[in-house]
């Protein structure tokens, strides 16, 4: 399936700056696959040793949280928009 | 409502969403931020001018030079005092407006004192710097069913989500554990700017200030995020979790203090020391401190040492920063030299 990711401004600099990219994959792991082997840099910032998606990350589908949609097992729908949301902490504390 | 009160806020009251009765409610209402940074002065000073009764200001923090491009209630005087940054806050808001009681409190906020410190308020606002006091004010508003402002900014954008427990997704139900240390941006590797965290602050401002005059069908009800170099703006409806542990499983893991370190990094080089109800005599700390360390200083709040290549600042409760490493067992090793085992 033909999807668009949207890529947040914290990870931009992993993609040269590419803000959405398009990508033909069928599921989550897929997708997180295919943007660890095109950016490499992003790596850490999608999963942790383990395989799981890290928990500071939230992934939308079409503004739908995929947890809530069946995750890794969700299939993606053509056309379907992928936003990545990582928390911040912000701050600079001293 | 008096003339002059009337007048002050006259521009406000012509909005009509808030009004005289609205006014007339933030007059009376009462809130608590925590953490006064660049998001927390920014809020601050929106608050008070806008007429809110009453504002507690929470921070562990003193005013240094490099906040001054963007914590915009601090002036050179306050760093070069190293004044505590609630106490530098409370006195510029007084200044801006005295009809508002402000409280500044020099406090680390932590599972000890959280419930204390934030009962009695109408509403939480985040000006919070970690995701480990974030996920501490969640778990006591959660269990107070107190709203809160969760808002972050780093390098050019940052994020922001009303929380309303039992109504709306919580934090917990939006990040499930806290992020490792060094994987998440912060604002010592990316830096930030004070536009950034001026439009988050805004948006913070505008969501409390809907709160506060019963205005909860005008809040925007979703998790934005702003960019102000890319111009690009993003909003998102973020769902409750039924399994969420903390608004629906009601276990309050940070408030039970299991995750509370006693010891934390910060900054690119300095370690924290937690500790509560030691009370200092930092006067007489600083006498004994005289024949061995270098450039000891202190004010009324705080008392700073060098002993090179470390640099320490003690608080009146105990609580220490040591800069100049990343390690815990130096940064013990040190405090328990200096300051006492």
């Amino acid at each position: 399936m033909k999807i668009t990711v949207r890529i947040p401004t914290a990870f931009r600099r992993f993609t040269g700056n590419a803000d959405t990219l398009d990508c033909s994959v069928d599921t989550l792991p897929e997708l997180l696959g295919q943007l660890e082997v095109r950016y490499p840099g992003l790596q850490p910032h999608l999963r942790d040793a383990t395989g799981q998606v890290r928990p500071f990350l939230n992934i939308y589908v079409n503004e739908e949280d995929i947890r809530f949609l069946g995750g890794n097992n969700y299939r993606f729908h053509e056309g379907d928009e992928v936003t990545l949301v990582p928390s911040i902490a912000g701050g600079s504390p001293v | 409502m008096d003339p002059k009160l009337y007048e002050r806020y006259s521009r406000q009251i012509l909005f009509t969403e808030i009004g005289e009765a609205g006014q007339l409610r933030l007059l009376e209402a009462r809130a608590a931020l925590v953490g006064c940074g660049a998001l927390g002065t920014a809020l601050a000073n929106l608050l008070v001018r806008a007429g809110l009764g009453s504002l507690r200001i929470i921070d562990r923090d003193f005013v240094e030079p490099s906040n001054l491009q963007r914590q915009t209630l601090f002036v050179e005087a306050d760093a070069r005092d190293a004044l505590p940054k609630a106490v530098a806050a409370e006195r510029r808001l007084r200044a801006i407006n005295s009809g508002v009681e402000i409280e500044g409190v020099v406090a680390d906020l932590g599972p000890h004192n959280a419930e204390e410190l934030l009962a009695s308020y109408a509403l939480i606002l985040d000006g919070t710097d970690n995701f480990e006091t974030r996920c501490l004010l969640n778990d006591a508003a959660v269990k107070l069913g107190v709203p809160w402002i969760y808002a972050a900014a780093v390098s050019s954008y940052g994020v922001t989500m009303t929380i309303l427990p039992g109504v709306t997704a919580c934090l917990a139900c939006l990040v499930r554990t806290p992020a490792q240390q060094g994987v998440e941006e912060t604002c010592d590797t990316v830096g930030v700017l004070s536009a950034a965290a001026g439009v988050i602050a805004s948006i913070q401002a505008a969501e409390a200030i809907k709160l506060l005059v019963g205005k909860r069908e005008a809040l925007h009800g979703q998790l934005i995020s702003f960019d102000v170099w890319s111009g690009r703006f993003q909003a998102i409806r973020v769902a409750r979790n039924p399994g969420c542990v903390t608004c629906a499983r009601r276990e309050f893991r940070y408030l039970e203090g299991e995750a509370q370190p006693r010891l934390t990094l910060c900054g690119r080089d300095s370690v924290q020391i937690h500790e509560h109800g030691r009370q200092l005599d930092l006067a007489a700390l600083g006498r004994r401190l005289q024949p061995t360390a270098a450039e000891v200083r202190s004010n009324d709040f705080l008392l700073r040492f060098r002993v090179p290549p470390y640099e320490m600042t003690v608080f009146a409760d105990g609580r220490a920063i040591v800069k100049g490493t990343r390690d815990p067992g130096v940064a013990r090793s040190l405090y328990a030299r200096y300051i006492g085992a």
